[in-house]
């Protein structure tokens, strides 16, 4: 029977190979390739230009997933401790979001932002432009901005993770470390915080790969002036500067980068459960 | 104590929440407004709603969104499911490798797995083509098609690629669960492999298949960036359309839409969550006595409620499938078709509506950004466009790169109502291949309630004064042309000395943050609105601005005195296009004087047609019963005076179309 199960798995191997890995292989190949596919390394050569981009990038989405953790934690935490009529309305609540387009969300702070947006109209009209002496207070196409879309769009997918961590925690040994005399903090630092990393770690990765590689939230938010990756990559595919043979590459160096933070991210939680998918 | 806690923690909750749903409401309650704008409150009104369902570019996204995601979510949820019954039987080594490529596409970012696919379908086409006309030539019996492009079919593909892992991750530990001698046990008995396999086996995994399913499904909906990149011009996402809408005039359309869905998917999210709420009522009930899988199974299936609701949901599923095969054959059925690409704000869509009346040819109108982003496109193999209107410049690079095909003049009799002035430009010396569609000038648009002097040079693009109140256009000629105006070098130079110290004056300007933004369409809003102070874009769009300015906003036009480029977008036809004939009627529909006038009149850009150019005045009297402004003719239809002061742009040799590119690339790297 056995045997005859694993011919199951021999569609899918083929599939997973067509279309997973040639695809990153001719990647690859043309990384490593000009536009007359000859041999050549220039594109990586070309690479230490793009640096700044790449710290960028790392850092504004470092900045997104500390402030999602930041956020995420302790509000799973809080919403464990509720009834289940409670948790299933605001697990509800926090998916919805998730099923409306990130792109329309995004737009919605367009509106916001914007110098003559709804929030520096709503300052306008509380008097605190005046009372700073600026016609408006400059939002849209900065950093800030990018950053705020980013925790706006990818909160649920940090909540979510550690939340059905927490949730299934076994109270009994949250009794028991308690018995054994530990206050709160320690109750918290030795047993939840560890319990719950494999929930974290799941959390860290959905908000921080989505947001470094971001280009639309940028491409709204940012205004565009302050590439990040998302953009560059896009930029040599179907914006204004083609040439796949640079994007291969930058998209190669970037995934290598994000492979590498992976591994040694789930190294800190080896030996926990594999990773929980939402 | 404690309850003082837990309010404080319910009110973070709902500080949390109300960040969540706050723009969201907003986009809502804005879908409602009866004017353009979604920042200013000017009554209630359906009338968005009204236009949405009209907008064929929405609803066919829409219908596409839903046909790509139902297919790809069913293809996955059964490949995935024996594909993980496969995995589950290899011995522990294999798994583990496979499920380490199964990981790829999931811990992989969106845009990796979007290019790699991408450059992978390109490859592919480039090989099949090769194949398909040696094939063709050797033998005449079977006609291979030699010209594939990104479109339905790569989209498809693209999300069963994604999709497959969730539902493999999702049914795995339910195959894990089950005890493996349930299945034994059951062919033992008599069962053969597939009754075994439908009462025992699928049971046991059914919530992880539905879970992995509904995974699958949210992931396809929600995907924009590997849409972006596989499905080609021909179909688009709802994602896709959004972003394309951003990238223009936003209109409320799109929060009707967004109503739309966020209320759908909060009917669908209530009713799933009183049925999973009376599910677990029923099963509190039930758990007094534990049930083996296969009694609980059997159970399941004799009850006739779920008899209707398996055979509800398979009636749906054949349904859907129905009108989907139904509309696809529609849509790509013997209608005679001509894909037409041009730009955003570009043409009077009631010309459209009129042409596919007269000719009963569907026209598929689709914008690209800048002449840049189309020429990315077209190499990137994702276009299917059979009529395209870059400007000079970009067509005398797709001449040389021989990327357009020569018209056939015989089928454009139009062609004579155009102006001697607008033909055998250098861009195409002997006019074999172009027909002009428009043509106008780039200058600076300011707002003069917020500039108080007048602008007269470039240099104000520059000017630390303005410092986030200056929009940079979005695209290298234009951007680097205005700072080699400025610097009063020639636009067309050559000289990489003279290039780099534009780009060194803009990248300069962009450092020190005088840019709010790099924009092409956008720039609508942003001026309309009083967003931003200083732009460039082209004279025409100038004009359909001041038409839509809001109060407080006044906007002017000028042509620097260092001065400006002149420019001329043409219709050209591309290399093989698939639909000739209609192409050339198209051609020759929007070439004529009618048209053009149409054109003229919504659009705003000078047409090279000589009889709607003269005769655009009293057309515009008769129809508004006031008379032109001259000085908003003179806009419209630069005179020679000020077209002495401009430069066209031409095509440049390959070195410096590179060196442009890796500035372009460079700009904001830093």
């Amino acid at each position: 029977m056995r045997n005859k199960l694993s011919g199951f798995a021999v569609p899918y191997v083929i599939w997973m190979a067509l279309m997973v890995v040639i695809p990153i292989l001719i990647m690859v190949v043309y990384a490593f390739t000009t536009a007359e596919f000859e041999g050549t390394l220039e594109n990586f050569s070309e690479m230490g230009v793009y640096a700044s981009v790449f710290v960028r990038s790392f850092r504004l989405a470092l900045i997104a997933t500390l402030v999602c953790l930041l956020i995420g934690y302790p509000v799973s935490c809080w919403m464990a401790r509720e009834g289940p009529g409670f948790q299933r309305v605001a697990m509800a609540l926090i998916m919805l979001p998730m099923w409306m387009n990130f792109l329309l969300r995004t737009y919605s702070w367009m509106s916001i932002l914007e110098n003559n947006g709804l929030l520096n109209q709503l300052f306008r009209a509380v008097g605190l432009l005046d009372l700073l002496g600026v016609d408006y207070i400059p939002m849209i196409g900065t950093s800030g901005a990018v950053v705020l879309g980013m925790v706006y769009n990818y909160l649920p997918f940090m909540i979510l993770p550690i939340y059905s961590v927490i949730v299934k925690l076994d109270h009994s040994l949250l009794e028991a470390a308690r018995d054994l005399g530990a206050d709160s903090a320690r109750v918290f630092r030795r047993v939840i915080l560890p319990l719950s990393l494999p929930g974290v770690l799941s959390g860290v990765t959905m908000v921080f790969v989505p947001s470094v590689s971001t280009f639309a939230i940028s491409r709204l938010l940012g205004g565009g002036t302050q590439l990040m990756l998302g953009d560059l990559i896009e930029q040599q595919f179907l914006g204004g500067a083609y040439d796949p043979h640079l994007g291969a590459a930058i998209s190669m160096v970037m995934m290598v980068i994000v492979v590498v933070c992976m591994v040694v991210m789930n190294h800190f939680g080896e030996g926990e459960e594999q990773a929980v998918m939402l | 104590m404690k309850r003082n806690s837990r309010l404080g923690s319910r009110l973070c909750i709902g500080l949390m929440f109300l960040f969540l749903y706050a723009p969201i409401l907003l986009l809502i309650i804005f879908s409602f407004n009866a004017g353009d704008s979604s920042a200013v409150w000017k009554g209630f009104s359906l009338h968005w709603y009204g236009q949405l369902f009209r907008n064929r570019l929405i609803m066919e996204s829409v219908y596409t969104t839903l046909l790509v995601s139902l297919l790809a979510t069913a293809i996955a949820t059964v490949a995935g499911t024996f594909a993980a019954i496969g995995l589950y039987s290899l011995g522990r080594r294999r798994r583990e490798a496979l499920l380490t490529v199964n990981n790829i596409p999931m811990m992989n970012a969106d845009i990796v797995t979007g290019v790699s696919l991408c450059l992978f379908f390109v490859a592919f086409f480039q090989g099949w083509g090769t194949f398909a006309r040696w094939f063709n030539s050797v033998q005449s019996a079977v006609e291979l098609p030699d010209r594939l492009v990104l479109g339905f079919g790569t989209l498809l593909l693209a999300h069963v690629t994604f999709n497959i892992p969730y539902v493999i991750l999702n049914v795995a530990p339910k195959l894990r669960q089950m005890d493996r001698n349930l299945m034994d046990a059951a062919q033992d008995l008599g069962c053969t492999w597939m009754q075994a396999f439908w009462k025992v086996m699928l049971p046991e995994i059914k919530p992880g298949i539905v879970s992995g399913a509904l995974i699958a499904f949210t992931m396809s909906i929600d995907d924009f960036i590997i849409s972006y990149f596989t499905a080609g011009s021909a179909s688009s996402t709802l994602a896709m359309t959004i972003y394309g809408m951003t990238k223009k005039r936003v209109t409320p359309e799109v929060n009707a839409i967004s109503t739309l869905l966020f209320l759908s998917v909060l009917v669908l999210l209530v009713l799933s969550n009183v049925k999973e709420v009376r599910q677990e009522a029923r099963e509190r009930l039930g758990a007094a006595r534990k049930l083996t899988a296969l009694e609980r199974a059997r159970q399941k299936f004799a009850e006739p409620q779920y008899l209707w609701a398996r055979r509800g949901l398979a009636g749906a599923l054949a349904c859907v499938f129905i009108v989907s095969v139904g509309f696809l054959s529609y849509a790509t059925g013997s209608r005679p078709v001509v894909n037409v690409c041009s730009w955003g704000e570009y043409i009077d869509e009631e010309l459209i509506t009129q042409f596919e009346e007269a000719t009963g040819i569907r026209v598929n109108y689709q914008t690209a950004e800048s002449n840049e982003a189309l020429y990315s496109l077209l190499k990137s193999g994702g276009a299917d466009y059979d009529v395209i209107v870059p400007s000079d410049y970009m067509i005398g690079r797709l001449i040389a790169e021989d990327m357009l095909e020569p018209l056939d003049y015989g089928q454009i009799p139009n062609f004579s109502l155009i102006d001697d002035r607008f033909k055998n430009l250098s861009y195409d010396p002997e006019n074999r291949y172009t027909v002009p569609y428009t043509w106008g000038t780039l200058g600076i648009i300011y707002n003069t309630a917020v500039v108080e002097e007048e602008i007269t040079s470039w240099r104000a693009l520059y000017d630390d004064k303005y410092a986030g109140n200056v929009l940079l256009i979005n695209n290298s000629r234009d951007a680097i042309g205005e700072a080699l105006f400025c610097l009063g070098y020639s636009v067309n130079t050559t000289d990489e000395a003279e290039i780099r110290e534009a780009f060194a004056l803009v990248a300069d300007a962009n450092r020190r943050g005088i840019f709010q933004g790099r924009v092409m369409d956008e720039i609508f809003l942003k001026m309309e609105g009083g967003n931003a102070a200083i732009a460039t874009y082209y004279a025409g769009d100038y004009l359909s601005m001041v038409d839509n300015q809001a109060e407080g906003v006044d906007l002017a036009f000028v042509i620097p005195e260092e001065g400006s480029n002149w420019f001329v977008d043409a219709m050209c036809m591309l290399k093989d296009a698939p639909h000739q004939r209609e192409a050339h009627m198209w051609i020759n529909f929007i070439a004529s004087t009618e048209a053009n006038l149409a054109n003229m009149d919504y659009i705003w850009y000078a047409s090279p047609n000589r009889e709607a150019l003269e005769r655009y005045p009293a057309y515009y009297e008769e129809l508004y019963g006031e008379e032109l402004d001259p000085e908003v003719y003179e806009i419209m239809a630069a005179p020679p005076e000020t077209l002495e002061r401009c430069e066209a742009y031409r095509n440049l040799p390959t070195e410096t179309l590179n060196l442009y590119k890796n500035l372009w690339t460079h700009l904001g790297a830093d």
